[in-house]
C-alpha cells in the first residue's frame, strides 16, 4: 500500500478545512445534530489516542475509560464553580492548585486532567506492561475496576455513586474538534518518527528490538502515558459537556465501546479509529429513535457486540485498516514468549 | 470488636463464595489451558442459568430438581454453540483477539438479556425447601448455604473423578498441556475442546442457580464482575492447575468477604477494587500463583 | 510399508520440505539425516497426518493416507515419538502410557502391553504414580518410547530420541529400540547425529534444507564427504 506522507502544509490545509466545517456545521446545523458531533468528536479523540497504546504499540490495553475517569473528575474539580462548591459539598482547592478563591479556566483544567491520567498510566503502566498479551488486558481492565470503586467510595471528592451535576458547560464543537486536530497531530508525529518505528518494532518482533537496541520499557510506556494523556482530555470534554458525571459511566462498558470503534475503524492507521468512531455513533443516534420507541433497551450495545464478533472474525483489519499493522496484535504473526 | 460469632458467619459466607468462584474458575481454567481463551463469556452463563431457573421454577412451575438438571443441559449446549460458532474460527489466533470476541459475546448475551427479558432486576425468591433457617449458637445459615457447599463438592469431585479416571477426562488434561502434541496421541482435540466448553458452561449455568438462590436477587448484569473475578481466582490459584482453580476460588471468596467484613465499614465498598488489587498483585509478584506450573506471564 | 512419493510440504509460503520421496521396508530401521531446519520434523508430521502436505502422496501398507486424520492413521498403526519427548509433564507416567492406548478400541488387551511396556521399561514401572515432569531426561524419552509402544504400532516414528541425552543413556535407549525393532516393529528415526543412528539403520536418507540430498546404505554414506560436510563432523 502506498504510504501517504503528508507535509506539514498539508496538516495545516486539514485543519484550516477542519476549522470551516466546524464553522459552517455550527452555524447551520441544529442543536441536535451539533450535539452528535460534539460526541463524534469527543470519542474520536478517545478512539485516537487507544489506538497508539493499542493498535501502534501492541499494547491490549482495556484500561482507557479509567484514564478518562481522572480526566472527567479532575478537570470537573478544577472547573467548578465557587459559588456552588459548598452546596455540592466538594472540597476547595487546596493552595498548590490556587487556593480556595480558585476556579480553573477550561483549557488548563482539560490538560490538567490529561496530566494526571498520565500520571496514573505511568504509575500503574510500569509494573502492568510487563505482562504477556492478554494479562495485560485484563490487568488494565482490573485498573478500570479500581479506578471506579475509587470514584464511588472517595465520597470526600467525587461524591461517591451519586456522582458530579451541575459541570459548567464549557464543550462546544470549536474546543471539541480542537483538541481532536491537537491529538491527531501529536499522534501523527510521535507515529511517523523514529519513536514510531521503534514501537512497531517491538510490536512486531519485541526480541528483535531489543537485538536492536530498543529498550521496551520506555517506548511501551510512553505510548501508554500519551495515550492515556488524550483519555484523560476527552474525559474532561466529556464532563463539560454532558454536565454530570457518575462512576459508573466510566465502566468497561466504556472501554468497551471505544476498542469496538477502534477495531471497526481498523488499528494502525491515523484515521480508522476516527472512522470507527463516527460510524458507531452515528449508527446509534440513527437507532436510538428506534430504541425508545419499542422501548428495547441494549438493542444498541447487542449490535455493537455483534459486529465487534463479525469484523474479528471475517475482517480483523476493520474498515481501513491495514493487514500488516492487525497481523500482530490481532491475527498473530509471529509469536514470543 | 471481633467476635467468634461474626468471624465464624462471615468465614462461611467467604466458604460460599468461594463455593461459587471455585465452580466458575474450574470451567474457565479447562478451557483456558487448551485454548489459551479467557473466555469472558463464562459469566454470561451465570446470567442465563440463573433465568433460565427463574423462568421454569417460578414461571412453569417445573419442580426443582428437574429444573436444576435441565439448567445443566441449557448451559452446556449453550457453550457448545458459543464454541462452535465463534471460538472455533478464532483457533490459533493470538489471545488477545479471542478475548475480544468473548468480550463480544458477554456484552451480547448481557444485553439481550436486558432487551429481551428486563433491564430491571428480579427477585429471586429461595425456593421454599432451600430457605429453611438453621438457628446455632455460633451460625445461623439456611439450607441453601448447606445446598451450595454440598452441591459444589459433589461437582467438584465428580469433575476431578472425570479428569483422573476417565480415558476423556485424561486426553483433556493432556490437550490442556499440549495440544499439538495430544493431536500426536490420535486425540481427536476438536472433540476434547467442545467437551471442555459443555462441562464449563452447565456448570456455570448451575452457578447461575446458586447465585440466584443465595442472594435473591437477578440481573442482565450479574455475570460480568463475578466471571472476570473467577478468573482471578484461576490467577490465584494458578493458571493452568485444576486442583489450583478450585483452592483459587476458596482462597478469593475468604478474601473478598473476610476483607470487607474485617475492614472499618467505609472500606465495604472497596470489595470490587480488593479482588482486582489481588489479581495485579498476583500477576506482578507471583505469576505462577498457588498451585500453578510457570506459565509466560511475562513478556 | 511406507512409501513417500514426492513429498511437498509448506508453512504458509515457505516451503519446509520439497519434492522428498523416500520408502521404508516393513522390519527395517530406516534413518533421516539432517541439520537444523532440514524438515526431518515436518517430513514425520505429514506422515502422522498433522501437517497437510502441499504436494505429493503418502502411502501407508500399500494404501493412500495423503487425506487421512491422525486419528485415523494411529488406528492404523503409526505412532509418533515427538522431538523433545513431548510427554505430558503434569499427568503421571501411568497417565501419559495409558493415554499412548486412547485409539485403541475399549477393551483391547490395554492391560497388558501396559504390563509388557513395564517389562521393557522397569524404570517407568518404579515410578507408576510420579508425575511426569520429574522424571531424568533419560527416563522422559523412555516413557515417551513406551508411549509410543503402547498404541501397538506397526510403524513408528521416532523425532531425535538421542536429543539432549547422556552418551550412556543413547547407547541404552539404542538398544531398546534394536529389541523394538526385533519385535516386529518397523521404525523411521529422524535424527541430527549421524553416527548414532546410522549404528543402527538398514537404510538412511539425509536431507538439507528440505531437499533430499543422499540416500544409501549406512556403510556407503559414513564415508562420504558430503555427509561430513553436511554435519560439519557431526
Amino acid at each position: 500500500m502506498r504510504k501517504r506522507i503528508p507535509t506539514e502544509w498539508y496538516f495545516l490545509l486539514w485543519g484550516v478545512l477542519l476549522f470551516l466545517g466546524v464553522f459552517l456545521a455550527n452555524q447551520f446545523l441544529n442543536r441536535y445534530l451539533l450535539y452528535i458531533l460534539v460526541l463524534m468528536g469527543i470519542y474520536s479523540i478517545a478512539t485516537v489516542s487507544l489506538n497508539l497504546t493499542n493498535g501502534y504499540a501492541g499494547l491490549f490495553s482495556l484500561g482507557h475509560a479509567a484514564f478518562m475517569a481522572i480526566g472527567a473528575y479532575t478537570s470537573t474539580l478544577l472547573t467548578f464553580p465557587l459559588s456552588l462548591r459548598e452546596a455540592y459539598e466538594l472540597p476547595m482547592l487546596p493552595t498548590f492548585l490556587g487556593g480556595p478563591d480558585a476556579v480553573w479556566p477550561f483549557f488548563p483544567a482539560l490538560c490538567m486532567g490529561g496530566l494526571l491520567a498520565s500520571l496514573a498510566a505511568l504509575l500503574i503502566g510500569a509494573p502492568v506492561l510487563r505482562l504477556r498479551g492478554h494479562y495485560l488486558s485484563v490487568a488494565s481492565l482490573g485498573f478500570v475496576v479500581i479506578i471506579t470503586t475509587f470514584a464511588k467510595t472517595m465520597k470526600s471528592i467525587t461524591r461517591g455513586p451519586m456522582g458530579i451535576s451541575a459541570i459548567p458547560s464549557y464543550t462546544n464543537i470549536y474546543w471539541t474538534y480542537l483538541w481532536l486536530f491537537i491529538t491527531v497531530y501529536v499522534v501523527w508525529r510521535l507515529v511517523n518518527s523514529r519513536f514510531g518505528r521503534a514501537i512497531m518494532a517491538l510490536r512486531e518482533d519485541e526480541t528483535a528490538a531489543q537485538v536492536l537496541g530498543i529498550y521496551p520499557m520506555k517506548y511501551k510506556l510512553f505510548s501508554f502515558v500519551v495515550g492515556a494523556f488524550f483519555a484523560g482530555v476527552a474525559g474532561g470534554l466529556y464532563a463539560h459537556f454532558t454536565k454530570a458525571i457518575r462512576p459508573f459511566e466510566f465502566s468497561f462498558f466504556l472501554t468497551f465501546q471505544i476498542v469496538v470503534m477502534l477495531i471497526l475503524g481498523g488499528m494502525g492507521t491515523i484515521g480508522g479509529p476516527i472512522v470507527g468512531a463516527v460510524s458507531l455513533l452515528a449508527l446509534r443516534y440513527a437507532l436510538k429513535p428506534l430504541e425508545e420507541h419499542f422501548k428495547i433497551y441494549g438493542l444498541i450495545e447487542i449490535i455493537y457486540a455483534v459486529l465487534l464478533i463479525v469484523v474479528m472474525l471475517f475482517k480483523p483489519e476493520g474498515l481501513v485498516g491495514r493487514r500488516k499493522d492487525t497481523r500482530r496484535v490481532l491475527l498473530g504473526g509471529k509469536s514470543h514468549g | 470488636m471481633f467476635s467468634w460469632s461474626y468471624f465464624l458467619q462471615q468465614s462461611m459466607n467467604g466458604v460460599i463464595l468461594g463455593c461459587i468462584y471455585a465452580l466458575l474458575a474450574l470451567g474457565m481454567t479447562v478451557v483456558y489451558g487448551i485454548l489459551r481463551l479467557i473466555n469472558f463469556a463464562h459469566g454470561a452463563l451465570i446470567t442465563i442459568g440463573a433465568f433460565f431457573v427463574y423462568f421454569i421454577f417460578f414461571r412453569a412451575g417445573i419442580n426443582l430438581a428437574a429444573s436444576l438438571f435441565l439448567v445443566l443441559g441449557f448451559g452446556g449446549l449453550m457453550g457448545l454453540l458459543l464454541d462452535a460458532v465463534a471460538y472455533r474460527k478464532l483457533r490459533g489466533g493470538p489471545e488477545v483477539a479471542l478475548l475480544i470476541t468473548s468480550l463480544g459475546f458477554y456484552t451480547f448475551v448481557e444485553n439481550f438479556m436486558k432487551m429481551v427479558v428486563s433491564p430491571q432486576p428480579y427477585a429471586f425468591k429461595t425456593p421454599a425447601s432451600l430457605a429453611v433457617m438453621y438457628r446455632t449458637p455460633l451460625l445461623t445459615f439456611r439450607s441453601i448455604d448447606i445446598f451450595i457447599i454440598v452441591s459444589s463438592l459433589l461437582i467438584m469431585l465428580a469433575f476431578n473423578l472425570f479428569v483422573k479416571r476417565t480415558r476423556m477426562g485424561i486426553a483433556m488434561r493432556a490437550t490442556a498441556e499440549n495440544l499439538e502434541v495430544a493431536r500426536f496421541m490420535g486425540i481427536e482435540v476438536n472433540r476434547v475442546i467442545s467437551l471442555a466448553f459443555v462441562l464449563g458452561s452447565a456448570i456455570a449455568a448451575f452457578t447461575g442457580f446458586l447465585w440466584g438462590a443465595k442472594y435473591g436477587q437477578i440481573s442482565y448484569d450479574m455475570g460480568f464482575l463475578t466471571g472476570v473475578k473467577a478468573f482471578v481466582a484461576v490467577v490465584v490459584g494458578g493458571v493452568g492447575s485444576i486442583p489450583g482453580a478450585m483452592v483459587g476460588g476458596f482462597v478469593l471468596g475468604l478474601a473478598e468477604i473476610l476483607s470487607t467484613a474485617f475492614l472499618p465499614t467505609r472500606f465495604a465498598e472497596y470489595r470490587d477494587g480488593i479482588v482486582f488489587g489481588i489479581l495485579i498483585l498476583v500477576l506482578l509478584l507471583r505469576p505462577a500463583g498457588l498451585m500453578g506450573v510457570k506459565e509466560e506471564v511475562r513478556v | 510399508m511406507l512409501n513417500i512419493e514426492h513429498l511437498t510440504v509448506k508453512y504458509g509460503v515457505i516451503p519446509a520440505v520439497m519434492d522428498v520421496s523416500l520408502r521404508v521396508e516393513k522390519g527395517q530401521i530406516v534413518t533421516i539425516l539432517g541439520a537444523n531446519g532440514a524438515g526431518k520434523t515436518t517430513t514425520l508430521k505429514a506422515i502422522m497426518g498433522v501437517l497437510r502436505p502441499a504436494g505429493g502422496r503418502i502411502y501407508y501398507q500399500g494404501m493412500e493416507v495423503t487425506a487421512v486424520s491422525p486419528v485415523q492413521r494411529v488406528r492404523q498403526g503409526i505412532a509418533l515419538v515427538p522431538e523433545g519427548r513431548g510427554i505430558f509433564n503434569r499427568l503421571t507416567v501411568e497417565e501419559n502410557l495409558l493415554l499412548g492406548a486412547y485409539c485403541r478400541p475399549k477393551n483391547d488387551a490395554v492391560k497388558k502391553d501396559l504390563e509388557e511396556v513395564y517389562t521393557l521399561f522397569p524404570r517407568l514401572a518404579e515410578r507408576k504414580k510420579q508425575v511426569a515432569g520429574t522424571l531424568s531426561g533419560g527416563e522422559q524419552q523412555m516413557l515417551a518410547l513406551g508411549r509410543g509402544l503402547m498404541s501397538k504400532p506397526k510403524l513408528l516414528l521416532l523425532d531425535e530420541p538421542s536429543l539432549g541425552l547422556a552418551p550412556l543413556i543413547v547407547r541404552e535407549l539404542y538398544a531398546l529400540i534394536t529389541k523394538i525393532r526385533e519385535q516386529g516393529v518397523t521404525i523411521l528415526l529422524v535424527e541430527q547425529s549421524a553416527a548414532v543412528a546410522l549404528g543402527v539403520a538398514d537404510y538412511a536418507y539425509v536431507l538439507e534444507s528440505g531437499n533430499l540430498k543422499l540416500s544409501g546404505k549406512p556403510e556407503e554414506l559414513k564415508s562420504l564427504e558430503d555427509v561430513k560436510r553436511i554435519y560439519l563432523g557431526g
